[in-house]
C-alpha cells in the first residue's frame, strides 16, 4: 500500500431536449486500494440509451470488480443486452478505468473517444494492444501510476461538439488534448477538471448539446489527512484524552466552536485570538491558535458548511461561492471538499447550556444532526470518514 | 481602553455582527480610534442575556438597539 489515493469526479450533459443521459458512470470499490470505473453510452438517446448504458456499466463494473475477465464481462453484455427495435443491434460503448493497488491502472476501451492520460499536466500516448472479443474490437493498456495522473475518459459526445454549428467535423480528440493541456493544474480536482471540460463542449454546442456528453476525470492524488473537532466533551475530565487524541493526528487540524477552541488553545498553551472581520455577514469570524490550521466558530459555521456540501453534491452554481470566498464556513469547505481524502471527525457531545435557551434557532440534537449529515455528504464525496464521539 | 465583543454561536444569533459595525462606526466617526481598541471573543459564557460585551474588565449585556446609547455612555463617557 502507498499515500496515493484515486479522485473521480465525473459530470454529463443531455442532448438537448432529453430529460434522460444516454450515458452512465458506474464506480465500484474493490477493497481499500482498487476501483473500477466504467463510463457507458448507450445507443441512441433518452430512455432507450439510458437503460442500454446503465446495464452495460452496472454489469461491466460488478463483475470486474469480481474479477472476472474482460472476455466474460463482454459475452454477457452482447447475451443481455435488449436488442433495438429499429436498428435490430443491442448496442453500448464503454470504457473502464481499474484502479489496481492504487499502483497501476489498467484501461480497456471499445469505441469511446480513447482516454486521455495526462502526466504531470502534459499528454502521454500510452501503448494499446487490440483483442476481438465477440466481433467486438478491444482495446487494453495498463500505466504504472504516479501522483498526479490524470485519466480523463469521454463520450463521443465530446469530440462531436460543436458540429455544424462552431466547428466542421467536431472537436477533435487532439484539440481536447491541447485544451486541457493548457487548463490542468496540479490543485485541479478531478471534478474540477471534468467541469471545465464539459464546459467547453456545451459551449461549442452553444448551449444545445447535439449528444449525450459525459466526462469522467480519474485523478490519481496523494492522501490528505484532514482532522475536524467540533464540541467539549461530554465528561469534562475527557479533554485531555480527547485534545491529544486529535493533536496526535497526522494532516491539518480544524477547531469549530467558541468553548471547543478556548479548550484547545488551553491544551497547547498558545493565546486564542479572534478577529473582527465579517467577510460574510452570516458567518461569525474566525479565531487564531498556533498549531491549529483553522479556528471557527460552531453551529452557525457549520450549518452553513453542510448547505455548500449539499449543493457540491447537487452541482448547483449558485452555492460554489465558497471556492473564494474567506469566511469560516468557506475555507472548511475548501479544506474538507477539495483538499482532503480521509477526514476524522472529533465530536465532542456535552450540551452548551447557552444554547438551551428556546428563543435561539440552535439546539443540541440539531448540531448532533449537522456534523452526521455533514458526513454523509462528505462520504457521497468519495472521501474515507471516521467519526470518534467523546 | 479595550472593548470585547462576544462573536460566538449564541451572541452571533443575538446580533454581535450588527453591534461590531456599529461600534466601529461610532469609533471612528468620534475619531477615537487610538484611544478604543475594538477586539473579538468566543463565548465567555454568559450567554443567557444579550450579546456579550466588556469595556475593560467590567461586562455588560447589549442589543443592537441600545449600542448606541452604550457608547455614549460607557465609552465616549469614561474617555470623556
Amino acid at each position: 500500500m502507498n499515500n496515493l489515493c484515486t479522485d473521480i469526479g465525473y459530470k454529463s450533459v443531455n442532448k438537448y431536449g432529453e430529460q434522460l443521459c444516454g450515458d452512465h458512470i458506474e464506480i465500484v470499490e474493490q477493497g481499500e486500494n482498487s476501483t473500477v470505473i466504467v463510463l457507458a453510452d448507450g445507443l441512441g438517446s433518452g430512455v432507450k440509451a439510458n437503460i442500454l448504458s446503465t446495464l452495460t456499466s452496472k454489469i461491466i463494473s460488478t463483475m470486474m470488480a469480481n474479477s472476472m475477465s474482460v472476455e466474460e464481462c463482454v459475452k454477457t453484455i452482447a447475451a443481455t443486452l435488449p436488442v433495438c427495435e429499429e436498428r435490430k443491434i443491442a448496442y453500448s460503448t464503454f470504457t473502464i478505468i481499474r484502479v489496481v493497488d492504487n499502483r497501476e491502472a489498467e484501461i480497456i476501451q471499445y469505441d469511446n473517444p480513447h482516454v486521455i492520460f495526462l502526466r504531470d499536466g502534459k499528454n502521454v500516448d500510452y501503448p494499446q494492444t487490440t483483442e476481438e472479443i465477440e466481433g467486438k474490437t478491444i482495446y487494453k493498456a495498463k500505466v504504472l501510476i504516479k501522483e498526479n495522473d490524470t485519466f480523463i475518459a469521454m463520450s463521443d459526445g465530446a469530440i462531436h461538439a460543436g458540429i455544424g454549428m462552431t466547428l466542421n467535423y467536431g472537436w477533435q480528440r487532439d484539440s481536447i488534448i491541447e485544451f486541457m493541456e493548457l487548463s490542468y493544474d496540479n490543485e485541479f480536482t478531478a471534478k474540477a477538471l471534468s467541469t471545465i471540460l464539459l464546459g467547453e463542449c456545451d459551449r461549442l454546442y452553444g448551449g444545445r448539446p447535439g449528444d449525450d456528453t459525459t466526462i469522467c476525470t480519474v485523478k490519481i492524488r496523494k492522501r490528505q489527512p484532514m482532522n475536524l473537532m467540533i464540541g467539549p466533551p461530554s465528561n469534562p475530565d475527557d479533554v485531555d484524552k480527547m485534545m491529544s487524541l486529535f493533536f496526535s493526528k497526522e494532516g491539518k487540524h480544524i477547531v469549530c466552536g467558541g468553548t471547543t477552541s478556548t479548550l484547545a488553545a488551553k491544551y497547547l498553551g498558545k493565546p486564542l485570538g479572534t478577529t473582527l472581520g465579517y467577510m460574510d455577514p452570516e458567518i461569525p469570524p474566525i479565531g487564531v491558535i498556533e498549531g491549529v490550521d483553522l479556528v471557527t466558530e460552531g453551529v452557525i459555521t457549520i450549518n452553513k458548511v453542510l448547505e455548500y456540501a449539499k449543493g457540491y453534491l447537487a452541482d448547483d452554481t449558485k452555492t460554489m461561492e465558497w471556492a473564494y470566498k474567506k469566511d469560516g464556513a468557506s475555507q472548511i469547505s475548501k479544506l474538507l471538499f477539495e483538499e482532503a481524502t480521509d477526514i476524522s471527525f472529533y465530536i465532542g457531545r456535552a450540551i452548551n447550556p447557552a444554547h438551551q435557551n428556546p428563543d435561539l434557532p440552535i439546539n443540541f440534537s440539531i448540531k448532533m444532526r449537522l456534523v452526521d449529515e455533514l458526513a454523509e455528504c462528505l462520504k457521497q464525496m468519495g472521501k474515507k470518514i471516521k467519526v470518534s464521539y467523546f | 481602553m479595550t472593548v470585547t465583543i462576544c462573536i460566538g454561536s449564541s451572541c452571533h444569533v443575538k446580533g454581535s455582527r450588527l453591534i461590531v459595525e456599529e461600534l466601529q462606526r461610532l469609533v471612528a466617526e468620534n475619531g477615537l480610534s487610538d484611544d478604543v481598541e475594538l477586539k473579538g471573543t468566543f463565548c465567555t459564557g454568559n450567554c443567557v442575556k444579550g450579546v456579550c460585551v466588556s469595556v475593560d474588565d467590567r461586562l455588560y449585556s447589549l442589543t443592537p438597539d441600545d449600542t448606541k446609547d452604550f457608547f455614549e455612555k460607557e465609552i465616549k463617557g469614561r474617555l470623556a
